[in-house]
């Protein structure tokens, strides 16, 4: 859409079938994550190489159509060892908790075991992915927890509703996890990260649980948001 | 990677059933030789400045990201892609300071001031306005090449 205004372009891709439909002028097809075309961070080495492959087919003259597919997988892939977070959570309950009075305590109590982590992360980096809900930290599990009880709580954030206010609360709370165990080397490959998070904390036992409960709602702001955009559809069921 | 069985069930048959447009055309623009190229980059990420608006849902909007994006915010609605890795490092998904490495090496001609950013998820074919808008600005700002980086 951009080339046939005039402008040439590339494109990284990372799901090559949609490649082989759309049919770009020029795609370098890289078999790595979603979510991390240039295939694994702070490697400098190797995102110079992926993007210098790609910028490469800008000097080629054969085309349209030129489909290249970069030749190595991603460090990202294969799982290194036995990977954990350099901070320990308090132990998971081996059940459900049911009502929100419950939940409350027990995840903030673990949050807590993970702020340092989180806030060491965002002084060596100088920023955080934390934040899309505007809300403090102290704020987001009172206000995520009444919809467990059943309520659908009045947005206290201007411009947002109250299931896109929802969203961007559990958008937060799984930045912060994801921020704080990845604060200090070794650092997890992406699948080792979402292993980790959805089947070790109770954050994720949460977040199924909202997830649960906005499917019987008959709220549809809240059905839709938090049915479909909280919990990746790999990871529904506990383990 | 994102080799088909690499992506977890059912994300997997999810995203290999999305519809993808099929244009009628393949168009060509020849590029400059790449040391006299002024390169911008393009995101689906949803990537943003903290403190502007999120991106609205189903949007067909984008947004200008100046070269130095000091607090960075992602809104994407999907929640099917990885983000731990932009996380750790924004050039994993907007590859910015790679970019300026290879200027600064000459191996691409120079970077652009403003970049830009949309949200992946939205049907690419009620983005026609979005990309005349997005083609006027890099041609204002004589960019030669934009580098497409879907997440």
């Amino acid at each position: 859409m951009i080339e046939s205004r005039g402008v040439a372009t590339v494109i990284i891709g990372l799901v090559r079938p949609h490649m082989e439909r759309t049919q770009p002028p020029r795609g370098l097809w890289v078999p790595f994550p979603l979510g991390r075309p240039l295939g694994e961070p702070a490697d400098a080495g190797f995102q110079r190489r992926v993007l210098q492959a790609a910028l490469d087919l800008l000097e080629r003259r054969d085309g349209p159509v030129i489909l290249e597919d970069f030749p190595d997988d991603s460090p990202s892939m294969a799982d290194r060892g036995a990977w954990r977070p350099e901070f320990v959570l308090p132990p998971r309950p081996a059940t459900l908790l049911e009502t929100a009075d419950e939940w409350i305590p027990a995840l903030e109590a673990e949050m807590q075991s993970l702020i340092p982590a989180w806030e060491g992360a965002k002084r060596n980096s100088g920023r955080t992915m934390v934040g899309n809900s505007r809300l403090a930290q102290p704020d987001w599990l009172p206000y995520a927890a009444e919809f467990l009880r059943g309520n659908v709580p009045d947005s206290t954030v201007e411009g947002m509703s109250s299931a896109v206010l929802l969203r961007y609360v559990a958008d937060d709370i799984k930045a912060l996890y994801y921020e704080a165990a990845q604060a200090v080397a070794p650092y997890p490959t992406s699948r080792q990260m979402e292993n980790w998070f959805w089947y070790e904390t109770l954050a994720s036992d949460f977040l199924r649980a909202l997830r649960a409960t906005a499917i019987e709602s008959e709220h549809k702001g809240f059905n839709v948001a938090c049915s479909r955009f909280v919990v990746p559809l790999p990871f529904v069921e506990r383990r | 990677m994102a080799r088909a069985n690499d992506i977890p069930q059912p994300t997997r048959d999810h995203i290999l059933a999305l519809e993808c447009p099929a244009f009628p055309d393949t168009p060509w623009v020849a590029a400059k030789p790449l040391r006299e190229c002024r390169v911008a980059i393009l995101t689906t990420a949803a990537l943003h400045q903290k403190s502007e608006a999120s991106f609205p849902t189903g949007t067909a909007e984008y947004r200008q990201l100046p070269a130095t994006l000091t607090d960075p915010a992602i809104s994407h609605i999907s929640i099917n892609f990885d983000r731990s890795g932009m996380q750790r490092d924004i050039n994993v998904a907007f590859p910015i300071d790679r970019l300026r490495e290879l200027a600064a090496d000459g191996v691409v001609g120079n970077v652009a001031d403003t970049h830009y950013s949309t949200m992946g998820s939205t049907d690419p074919m009620l983005m026609s306005e979005t990309a005349d808008s997005i083609v006027a600005h890099l041609k204002a700002q004589q960019v030669d090449a934009l580098l497409l980086v879907p997440v």
